[in-house]
C-alpha cells in the first residue's frame, strides 16, 4: 500500500512541468536511466544539491547555523538552476546572519535577488540585514524595489517608511506609514513611527494624536507612552505629559533606561 | 542615563534657553524608530512560486500580523 503511494507520488512528479519540478527540492531524486558518462555526473550532482539542501535546511530548524551554513555553501557551490540557487543563497544569508556575519548574508541575499528579481522574502531579509549592519544606502535601494515589486506590501512599506525616518527623509516615513496604516488601522507601532515623522517636523498636534492612537491600541507601549509626553511638553500641556511619564516610570515591564528617563523627567515636572 | 540626569538639571534649575536648546535634543533623542523586523525564515523544500512558501506569502501580505511585523 505505502510503495504504491510512494509510485503515486513518482508517477506525479514525472508528469508535472519542468518549472514546478525546478521549484523544489524533492524527497526522492530521479532513478538513473542512462548509461552515459555526462548524464550519470549531472545527476549525481542534482542527488548531492538535494541532499545537501534538506542537510541544511535540518541544521536551520535545530539553529544549527555553522553545519548549517556549510551545507548550503556546498549547495551554491554546485550552482544549481533556478529557483534553487536562489532559495539556497536566501537560507545560506539566514544562516550567516544568525552567525553574525551580515557582510556575507548582504551578498547572498544579493545574489538571489540578481537571479530571482522578485524574490520579495529576500528583499525583506536584505532591509533587515542592512539596517543591521548600518547600511541606510542599499537598505533605501532595496526598499523601493521591494514598494515597487508589492505596492500593498505591509511589510515593504513598513521597513522602507524605517529606513527614511532613520536617514531623515521624513516625507517618506510619512507617506509609508500612512499607507501602512490605511490597510492596518489597528496597528500601534505603524501609528508611533508616523508619529515620530510629524514631531521631527514640529507638526505636535498631528503627532500627539498619532502617539495617543498607539497608546490606545496598545496600553503598554512604553515607548510611545514617552512619545506622547514629550510631545505634550512640547505643547505646553505640562500636567497631560506629567501623567504620560509618571505611567512609563511606573510600568515595570517597560525598557530600564526608558523609565529612569521618564522618572527624570516627571520629578523635574514636578519640582517646577 | 546621563541624559535624564541632565534633563532634570535642564528642568529643575532653569537653564534659561541654551538649557532648553540641549534639553530638546536630548528629548529627541529618546524618540528613536522602531525596531526592525526579525527576519523571515527559511524557504523550505517546497519552493516557492506556486507552492506553500510562507516566507514569500509575508513579504507580499498587506496585513501587519501575516506580515510578521513587530509588535508593540
Amino acid at each position: 500500500m505505502r510503495r504504491s503511494w510512494l509510485a503515486l507520488a513518482l508517477v506525479i512528479f514525472a508528469a508535472s512541468p519542468p518549472h514546478a519540478r525546478a521549484q523544489m527540492y524533492p524527497r526522492a531524486t530521479p532513478v538513473p536511466r542512462t548509461t552515459s558518462i555526462p548524464a550519470l555526473r549531472a545527476l549525481a550532482t542534482q542527488r548531492e544539491v538535494v541532499e545537501r539542501f534538506h542537510l541544511g535546511l535540518d541544521a536551520e530548524v535545530r539553529g544549527d547555523w555553522q553545519p548549517a551554513a556549510a551545507e548550503f555553501e556546498r549547495v551554491v557551490a554546485l550552482d544549481p538552476p533556478e529557483p534553487q540557487n536562489s532559495t539556497a543563497r536566501y537560507d545560506l544569508a539566514i544562516a550567516y546572519a544568525n552567525l553574525h556575519r551580515l557582510d556575507d548574508a548582504a551578498r547572498q541575499l544579493q545574489a538571489a535577488i540578481a537571479r530571482d528579481p522578485g524574490f520579495l522574502a529576500a528583499m525583506a531579509n536584505l532591509i533587515a540585514v542592512d539596517l543591521s549592519r548600518g547600511d541606510l544606502r542599499d537598505a533605501r535601494a532595496v526598499a523601493d524595489r521591494f514598494v515597487a515589486s508589492a505596492p500593498d506590501s505591509a511589510r515593504a512599506l513598513y521597513e522602507r517608511g524605517l529606513v527614511a525616518l532613520r536617514s531623515g527623509d521624513t516625507a517618506t516615513a510619512e507617506n509609508d506609514f500612512g499607507r501602512l496604516l490605511h490597510a492596518n488601522p489597528a496597528y500601534a507601532v505603524a501609528h508611533y513611527d508616523l508619529g515620530l515623522a510629524q514631531a521631527r517636523t514640529n507638526r505636535y498636534a498631528s503627532a500627539e494624536r498619532e502617539f495617543q492612537l498607539a497608546v490606545d491600541l496598545a496600553p503598554g507601549y512604553a515607548r510611545a507612552r514617552f512619545a506622547l509626553g514629550t510631545v505634550l511638553l512640547r505643547e505646553g500641556k505640562r500636567a497631560q505629559a506629567r501623567a504620560a511619564f509618571e505611567s512609563v516610570a511606573s510600568d515595570s515591564a517597560s525598557d530600564p533606561a526608558l523609565r529612569n528617563l521618564a522618572v527624570a523627567m516627571r520629578d523635574a515636572i514636578k519640582s517646577r | 542615563m546621563l541624559a535624564a540626569v541632565i534633563a532634570v538639571c535642564a528642568l529643575t534649575f532653569g537653564y534659561g534657553y541654551a538649557g532648553a536648546q540641549s534639553l530638546e535634543a536630548m528629548l529627541d533623542g529618546a524618540l528613536v524608530p522602531s525596531a526592525a523586523p526579525a527576519l523571515l525564515g527559511p524557504i523550505t523544500e517546497g519552493g516557492r512560486v506556486g507552492w506553500a512558501c510562507k516566507p514569500e506569502q509575508a513579504a507580499g501580505s498587506g496585513s501587519w500580523q501575516n506580515a510578521e511585523l513587530p509588535r508593540p
